[in-house]
């Protein structure tokens, strides 16, 4: 009987296991099986593949799909995936990927180049998801199948994070999901809640209020290490303190790596459960809305800059779970020069800069992220740190959804919203050119900043392929922004990976953090 | 005859209440400054793409034609797709209706099954110490926020005491459903384990529904049960001489029960809407919780959809309570 | 009827605690220790036990929860007054209308709050005070727009069984207007209970504000809004205990105390519905 279930749910199990595994003659026991428990503070309620594009669904694409490359190891690195070998054309603007010969779908039937463009082309079609990584070099059916083995991309300009955002080209078994098709939806209804992947592990029970059960896919391409998870659960469990309980009681294998100091040191405590630390990419800062008076003057911004009390958060409310990071570009990221020197929490100095600024100064409003502590707290600390320099600030507290909509106009827009960039794709684009360029704005640029220097630098940046000369670009942008006071940048984030003793290794990935089943070594 | 046309009347009356209930939460949702195309594309996608979605969930119409058509869809049984699940609402509701359901119906029988008994003892016994501490505990019931109480019961039985689970309906997987609620399909398996289990991860939520209810039940109970010991009628029976049991069994209990049989409407109620906040504390995979979710989500389909089905619900509970006080009171009110 | 008021301990129970409510509320500055702790707090001395200089211990900006106890009690006090006073002058009017009067409109009134009671109030209020973002004073609209019909329909049924009295038909015999009939003659006969209700309203206030607040459609933060506070503690628990209790008991006593005085006023003024005791 099984621990980490629970007597009955190991039985109910034995009993799917067996129907399920009739193929596998002998190993339907569940008993000397590696089992692993997920859970989860977001609800795994989408399982198609590209209809999302977010960190807290990454383990359904990430265990059970494949991309052409995957991001692996801290800082990370891209390695061949489905692909065996990539040629990119001089003028940057033609990538050819020769694939891994025999790979295979979970029903069987081989994945193909043809996969490999229908996806291309499902990303574009349903426009939704990572869309807007490809939408402005990626036109449809430019996208060709030489032969089974080989696929050919064909950029309309060059673009130097094509291969980073590969990753997130998801590759669908084109055949079911055609078959699927309801009136031009790309089949997304029945992707919704149905996996057509090639990925290590396959899909074997989903329910959106519970979460969704996986077992390891024998038959692919990359073969599995010792102790290598045999099933895995991933539930969700939005209370803290459940999962904090659940993880010292046994109950999960793991949990989310963010959570309060006060619960780490819980479960540390308890002697149950051992930590991953990492240093992740993950930089949590300001939102200056830059459009707007008196923020539009260089002196407020920085005036602001110096009212934050850094250590206090850091330190204190955090409890140093989390690291200084005086730029937007988080500092195990090349890119993020070494030496970079932020503001500090200087009451005078801020005084002094609110004295330099020319446009009429006026009680600001920071919308917190209602639902999310540190966001909240964070704009506690500025609040008071502005009222010791003079400055009236105003908090109110909105949920994700409304704050959204209003980064599309400067004029509805927040005077200032504390949150995180999260690594999407392992490149500096993604904190400078992605959130910095005047021309994303309303897809991207939400503090409407606009620097013409940023601009040329991170468009320079895009089209060069080599990453040491890529590497001084960014570094001047970071700068820049320093010098700008663009936002308040705050910290980067530890990853603090709570893991039962019943597991023996991970390899921790900014992107998906532990969340590659693969990777993940048991004791048996 | 009478209770015909009342039930008649009631049935004929439920349309237009609804219509109005859907023209209210459309108009509510509708003026909702986020703009779900563009929380549903993510935040930093394209304008295209957020006209993309637009367009397909038809929010690009103007909104009278929004809500023409979607009443005429809902008439027709289609109440529209999730934004957030992407799923048809009403395959969302039928499939969370099970666990609240659920949870309600026992949170219902315990506060029947305690409160009615004490309310009666409690009114036999009129200003006992026992009548004192009911009265007291009942007056604390109804004045204790949902939230807290499930928050101190977590704390009490599941992190001190370690007997039930903070949250969640089971452990896992629930069994495979028949009639969709964990405890009656794992009886009619023979799977006691998974009963017991889901007994245990029933008992805070259903505890926490119960308290309220009760309170309402034995208030109502304890006051019928006094009233009807002080009208004529009894008084003549018992001076007819009529053993006090028999007056207390015959009289007494029926006039309560019919008491407590008004209050389930309102209960009812008072469930499902404590059921968006105690189902939220404890994770519970059910109705309340979905329209939790969907609200901050601005998830139009899925609150209008939620609101008319609860609306429904409920004016059909009321509807029932009429007609069964009727039958068991003719007296009419 | 002083002398009934005065035996009903129940009812002076209930006027103590309201009493002491309103007394926190206006002295919230000399009674806190540390006032400054609202808006301003101190991250070294965050979640720290009750204990000699934090009464009720601290939060988990380091402020201290007794003092904020007391300033989340003005905004207590702010919030059930002026939702249900809106409440009031919304649903009194129309229920009077509609009940002095037989007309179309009488229905059409009664209809419309039919289809407000045809779900839980707490559902429309949540759906509103989502869309308006959070902010007191979309909490006070939110519960208004939401607990008006109570007061509707017992206006309307009061009315309706005032209108074929004596006193009624001889002041309009003597040719009363409508308005000065519903006013001066209706109004006066049914305040008790208007009053009664209103008093049990305000508990009912407070507890969906709170609800409102613990689910995050209330006051935004720093504000000591209880049930925020309560919210607030969860990340904590069961460390923090004292987090989630402080204000949970403040909650409970308020509420009892509205409900109590409601009880022990029904008994008083509204002889026709009297408790068995």
């Amino acid at each position: 009987m099984d621990h980490v279930f629970g007597p009955a749910m190991g039985r109910r199990a034995a009993i799917a296991g067996a129907t399920a595994l009739g193929a596998f003659a002998g190993t339907a026991e569940a008993a000397g099986r590696v089992r692993y428990v997920t859970a989860n503070n977001n609800p795994y309620d989408i399982l198609d593949p590209h209809q999302v594009f977010d960190i807290g669904r990454i383990a359904i694409r990430l265990n059970m799909y494949d991309a052409l490359v995957r991001w692996v190891d801290n800082p990370p690195k891209l390695e061949m995936w489905l692909a065996e070998k990539v040629d990119i054309s001089t003028d940057g603007k033609t990538y050819t990927f020769t694939l891994r010969p025999n790979l295979k779908f979970h029903d069987g039937s081989p994945l193909t180049a043809d996969d490999v463009v229908y996806s291309m082309e499902r990303i574009l079609g349903l426009k939704k998801g990572a869309y807007g990584l490809f939408s402005d070099v990626v036109k449809p059916g430019t996208t060709k199948a030489l032969d089974p083995m080989h696929v050919q991309f064909t950029l309309n300009k060059p673009f130097a994070v094509f291969m980073a955002v590969l990753s997130e080209l998801w590759v669908v078994n084109s055949k079911v999901v055609k078959s699927h098709v309801k009136e031009n939806d790309w089949g997304s209804e029945w992707m919704t809640r149905n996996v057509a992947g090639s990925g290590g592990y396959k899909l074997r029970r989903f329910d959106p209020a519970i979460g969704f059960q996986c077992e390891r896919n024998e038959a692919h391409f990359m073969p599995f290490g010792p102790g290598a998870i045999d099933e895995a659960d991933f539930r969700v469990s939005m209370e803290t303190a459940t999962r904090v309980l659940g993880m010292i009681k046994g109950e999960f294998t793991t949990t989310d790596g963010y959570m309060p100091a006060e619960q780490v040191e819980r479960m540390k405590a308890s002697g149950n459960v051992w930590f991953k630390e990492a240093e992740s990419i993950r930089t949590f800062y300001f939102i200056i809305n830059s459009a707007k008076a008196p923020l539009n003057d260089v002196n407020m911004r920085r005036a602001l800059s110096c009212m934050f009390d850094y250590d206090g958060f850091n330190n204190n409310i955090l409890g140093g779970t989390v690291v200084r990071n005086p730029g937007i570009i988080p500092n195990p990221m090349w890119g993020a020069p070494a030496d970079l020197k932020g503001y500090t929490y200087d009451i005078d100095k801020a005084k002094w800069y609110l004295s330099q600024v020319k446009e009429k100064i006026r009680p600001l409003q920071i919308a917190a992220m209602s639902g999310y502590p540190q966001s909240e707290q964070a704009a506690q600390m500025l609040q008071a740190g502005a009222a010791k320099a003079g400055l009236e600030i105003k908090v109110v507290a909105e949920p994700f959804t409304t704050l959204v909509p209003k980064f599309d106009d400067p004029d509805r827009a927040h005077d200032l919203i504390p949150l995180w960039r999260s690594a999407y794709f392992a490149d500096p684009h993604n904190w400078t050119g992605f959130i910095f360029h005047s021309r994303n704005f309303k897809a991207g640029n939400s503090s409407f900043y606009k620097n013409a220097r940023v601009d040329e630098l991170t468009d320079q940046a895009l089209v060069i392929t080599d990453r040491e000369k890529r590497r001084p670009l960014y570094e001047e942008v970071s700068r820049i922004l320093v010098e700008d006071a663009a936002g308040i940048f705050i910290n980067n984030t530890k990853f603090y990976g709570p893991y039962s003793k019943q597991v023996k290794s991970v390899r921790f990935c900014p992107i998906g953090d532990t969340q590659d089943l693969r990777w993940i070594q048991m004791n048996t | 005859m009478r209770l015909l046309a009342l039930a008649l009347r009631r049935c004929l009356w439920m349309p237009p209440t609804l219509l109005g209930l859907a023209l209210i939460v459309f108009s509510i949702s509708h003026v909702i400054p986020a703009d779900p195309a563009r929380v549903l594309a993510g935040e930093n996608a394209p304008m295209e793409q957020v006209e993309a979605i637009r367009h397909k969930f038809g929010l690009d119409k103007p909104l009278p034609e929004q809500f023409v058509r979607y009443v005429g869809d809902v008439v027709r049984g289609n109440m529209g797709i999730s934004l957030y699940t992407q799923r048809p609402v009403a395959d969302d509701l039928v499939e969370r209706l099970p666990a609240t359901f659920e949870l309600a119906l026992y949170a219902i029988a315990l506060a029947v099954l305690v409160g009615l008994p004490l309310g009666v003892v409690s009114a036999l016994r009129r200003n006992s110490w026992l009548d004192q501490i009911v009265r007291l505990v009942t007056i604390g019931g109804l004045a204790m926020a949902a939230f807290w109480l499930a928050i101190l019961l977590q704390l009490l039985f599941s992190m001190h005491l370690n007997l039930t689970p903070v949250q969640g309906r089971i452990d896992g997987w629930g069994p495979d459903p028949i009639t969709g609620f964990y405890t009656l399909d794992a009886l009619i398996r023979g799977d006691f384990e998974t009963f017991f289990a889901a007994l245990r991860y029933l008992a805070l939520p259903m505890l926490t529904l119960a308290i309220p209810a009760m309170a309402t039940i034995v208030r109502f109970t304890r006051a019928g049960v006094l009233n009807v010991m002080q009208s004529q009628f009894v008084f003549y029976q018992a001076a007819m001489g009529l053993p006090r049991r028999v007056v207390i069994w015959k009289y007494i209990l029926r006039a309560a029960l019919i008491g407590t049989l008004t209050q389930i409407g309102l209960v009812f109620g008072n469930l499902l809407a404590g059921a968006v906040v105690v189902e939220t504390v404890f994770s519970w995979p059910g109705l309340g919780t979905y329209a939790y979710q969907s609200i901050l989500q601005s998830d139009y389909n899925a609150i209008m959809g939620f609101t008319l089905f609860t609306g429904s619900v409920f004016i059909g509970v009321n509807l029932l309570v009429d007609v069964a006080q009727s039958v068991l009171d003719p007296r009419g009110r | 009827m002083l002398g009934r008021l005065a035996r009903d301990r129940a009812l002076l129970a209930g006027l103590a605690i309201v009493t002491l409510l309103v007394l926190a509320a206006i002295f919230a500055t000399p009674l806190s220790n540390f006032p400054g702790d609202v808006t301003g707090f101190n991250p070294a001395q965050r979640l720290k036990p009750p204990g000699e200089v934090y009464w009720l211990g601290t939060d988990r900006m380091g402020a201290d929860l007794f003092s904020r106890l007391l300033f989340g009690a003005r905004l207590t006090i702010l919030i059930s007054v002026s939702a249900t006073a809106v409440a009031v002058l919304v649903g009194v009017p129309m229920g009077l209308v509609a009940g002095y009067y037989d007309r179309w409109f009488s229905d059409a009134l009664m209809r419309i709050s039919d289809v407000f009671l045809a779900v839980p109030q707490i559902v429309l209020a949540i759906a509103i005070a989502q869309t308006l973002g959070p902010a007191i004073h979309n909490v006070i609209l939110a519960l208004s727009a939401t607990y008006w019909p109570f007061w509707a329909r017992i206006v309307y049924a009061e009315t309706r069984s005032l209108r074929n009295e004596v006193f009624i038909e001889a002041a309009v015999a003597m040719g009363a207007s409508p308005l000065r009939v519903m006013v001066l003659h209706v109004l006066p006969s049914i305040a008790s209970s208007i009053i009664v209700r209103t008093t049990i309203g305000m508990g009912g206030t407070i507890l969906a504000a709170a609800s409102l607040g613990f689910l995050g459609l209330g006051a935004p933060p720093p504000t000591p809004e209880w049930g925020r506070m309560i919210a607030e503690s969860r990340e904590f628990l069961p460390q923090a205990w004292w987090y989630a209790t402080a204000p949970g008991i403040a909650i409970l006593l308020v509420v009892m105390g509205f409900n109590l005085l409601g009880d022990g006023l029904r008994d008083t003024l509204d002889p026709r519905i009297r408790r068995g005791s």
